[in-house]
């Protein structure tokens, strides 16, 4: 499954709005002739409390509405009318003050009339959509990959088109304003997630930012503290000097705009009494974790490799084996070998509780089981397993996963598409000339390129493939269900808009191709086939003069 | 997901739907509080309610109240006109208070995704 982050109005919703608006503005006449009956009621004595009450909520409840179905100026009108029978309400407790009663009334029946009349001039209430000067970026369905959101960036500096073209390389769909006023008027009707601009809008983005939560970040031409401080006093939240590289750039609106939610923790439930695995479970799940329960311990190894638990939480006492034998037999599998098991037994003998604890459990329930002792137990346990299988399997560097965690991908996901019949593809990247970027650049260059291509990378292609760092300046990726064929066109479609990229170093720009090779199951049979098939088209590629993506059956056809 | 709207207003309550079903769920509107709580006390399974905060007799927040007196602890998220974060802070076990404005169907699929982490 594909996550996207489109975030425009889908037809649908907009069509529903557009008659939810129509038949709301049919009905308000009705409900303003109620509330205008209700006022006519007000007499200063008792009774007139619950008729504030009816006018507060009806004022009230038009001003939550209207703004929900974005009829802003009559939500606005409502709001002065709330606020005016709350006066009201105040006014009645001391009864006394009958003018100003009266005045406030006069001025309630007013708005009242007002709002009557922006019923009448309201007759199409969809916004029309402002129109940048010009729209960048990945329309959907025209190429793959994921739109990261929707930026909007106002510079009239020609560089702007050039960083709105950066921007659109890495997914983000970037709408140019060259004008502050337009610019506004798109932002209040369409909110983007989040909007660059240069250092004179800020007065604009201070205002903007009360009615649309998201983030402003500013290019400014100079860095004086004067300046800087500004941007902050106005809630900006990010600072660029210019010029801006699209990578620094990019980092920061990652961080901004994607909300990355962690895979909720995954928990084993080993219990012969399904009460208290039914149980354990709804507490947990409750906290947003994910639950197996297992209670026939002979399917423990499938359910494992399966499920991939984050934590085993186990019975002590079961019929057919102990909890004890049970976590010996897991320890001996490798693979698990880290894998935290958490005993549960009313077992309060503290020397039965280290026996268990000398074969690998690493913490013991006692029964009966604090909900909140559960979930502290539980989520400390798995937290830690995950921070270090993490480390273990990621290049520290590109956060991408290592050589050793990938391969072991390959053969496991090899095996799947064997067994389901699918098609699967291994890539081999190399960047071209790299020695050359180090040698001339920097170290600090490459790492800058790396960095890159492993993000261009994690963006554009699906969740499902598996993007690993080599080695040095090799990546490799493992796609499922896509042909040889398939696999390269995207991985070109990748390479153009890399190529695309320029990197700042010092004063020098300059830019970076990579070769890529790509082997793909059926047509190779084994591990070792595609590693070795991706290889050789990567070295055919790099022959051929580099810049480029060949399939191992292009080479075998070449050769 | 299946939803539970809660709001005295229709329009809004429409409104509110609309915005959920065009997220791919499936949203049950009650126009009160007493029919919110009838409603689930009656069994059908509902992932969240989201309920209005300014309806007669019931409001919003006591509607939650009474939920989590009964030990009902399906999450909750709380929809006002007024500023949602005095409401918040009322009620701080409010699973998310969000504003009645034009950008409804940004906040609230974003609530829901903050939720809801893994069904996203």
């Amino acid at each position: 499954m594909e996550t996207t982050m489109e975030t425009t109005r889908s037809a649908t919703l907009q069509d529903k709005v557009r008659q939810l608006q129509r038949a709301y503005l049919a009905k308000l006449p009705q409900s303003l002739a109620q509330a205008r009956a209700g006022m006519a009621t007000l007499t200063g004595d008792e009774s007139s409390e619950q008729v504030l009450d009816d006018l507060y909520r009806c004022f009230h409840n038009i001003k939550g509405t209207a703004a929900s179905l974005g009829l802003l100026a009559i939500s606005d009108e409502s709001a002065i009318a709330t606020k005016i029978v709350a006066q009201l309400q105040k006014l009645l407790e001391y009864s006394t003050r009958r003018n100003e009663m009266a005045a406030k009334l006069a001025g309630l029946e007013a708005l009242v009339g007002e709002l009557e009349d922006l019923i009448e001039v309201a007759p199409e209430p969809v916004p029309v959509e402002s129109a940048p000067a010009a729209t960048l970026g990945l329309e959907l369905g025209s190429r793959p990959g994921k739109v990261r959101g929707r930026i909007y960036l106002c510079d009239e500096a020609q560089d702007a088109v050039h960083l709105a073209a950066h921007l659109a390389c890495f997914g983000y769909l970037v709408s140019v304003y060259t004008d502050l006023g337009e610019l506004q008027r798109a932002v209040l009707e369409n909110p983007p997630n989040a909007v660059i601009m240069s250092t004179k809008g800020v007065d604009l983005a201070e205002s903007l930012r009360v009615q649309v939560n998201i983030p402003f970040l500013f290019i400014a031409e100079e860095g004086d503290f004067a300046t800087r401080l500004r941007v902050v006093q106005a809630g900006g939240a990010a600072y660029f000097l210019k010029p801006v590289t699209a990578h620094d750039m990019i980092g920061t609106l990652d961080e901004l705009t994607i909300r990355r939610e962690p895979d909720p923790f995954r928990v084993l439930i080993v219990d012969d009494e399904p009460e208290m695995a039914d149980y354990l479970s709804l507490i947990l799940e409750a906290t947003g974790m994910l639950t197996r329960k297992l209670d026939q311990p002979g399917r423990i190894l499938d359910v494992l490799s399966e499920f991939q638990p984050d934590l085993v939480l186990m019975d002590m006492y079961m019929p057919t084996c102990s909890g004890r034998e049970f976590s010996r037999l897991i320890r001996q599998v490798p693979q698990y070998v880290s894998i935290p098991i958490v005993f549960l037994s009313s077992e309060t003998d503290k020397s039965v509780q280290l026996s268990a604890m000398r074969v690998g459990a690493d913490g013991f329930l006692t029964k009966p089981i604090l909900p909140e002792d559960l979930i502290t137990a539980v989520s400390v346990r798995a937290e830690r397993t995950r921070t270090l299988r993490s480390l273990m399997m990621q290049d520290s560097l590109t956060g991408l996963l290592n050589h050793t965690t990938l391969a072991q991908f390959l053969e496991a996901t090899l095996a799947a598409s064997r067994r389901q019949g699918g098609k699967l593809c291994f890539v081999m990247l190399d960047l071209d000339h790299f020695k050359h970027v180090n040698d001339n650049f920097g170290h600090p260059a490459g790492d800058q390129v790396l960095v890159a291509l492993a993000r261009l990378l994690k963006q554009r292609l699906r969740n499902s493939d598996m993007i690993g760092r080599y080695g040095g300046e090799e990546f490799a990726i493992i796609m499922q269900d896509v042909s040889e064929d398939e696999a390269a066109e995207i991985m070109r479609q990748i390479l153009q808009d890399f190529a695309a990229l320029s990197f700042q170093a010092g004063k020098t720009a300059f830019s970076c191709t990579f070769s890529g090779g790509v082997a793909g199951f059926p047509v190779m049979e084994s591990t070792e086939h595609l590693v070795l098939g991706a290889d050789q088209a990567l070295y055919a590629a790099k022959r051929a003069g580099r810049n480029q993506v060949l399939t191992a059956s292009q080479c075998k056809g070449g050769q | 997901m299946r939803l539970l709207v809660v709001d005295d207003d229709d329009f809004a309550a429409a409104m509110t739907a609309a915005v959920l079903e065009d997220g791919g769920h499936e949203a049950v509107i009650v126009e009160s509080g007493a029919a919110a709580l009838q409603v689930l006390a009656a069994g059908p399974a509902f992932d969240a309610v989201i309920s209005d905060m300014n309806m007669p007799r019931l409001s919003g927040l006591e509607l939650f109240a009474a939920l989590r007196a009964e030990g009902c602890t399906l999450p909750f998220i709380l929809l006002s006109g007024d500023d949602p974060q005095a409401l918040q802070r009322r009620e701080p076990q409010l699973d998310a208070c969000i504003a009645k404005d034009g950008n409804l169907e940004h906040t609230l699929a974003g609530a829901l995704a903050n939720l809801f982490p893994a069904r996203n």
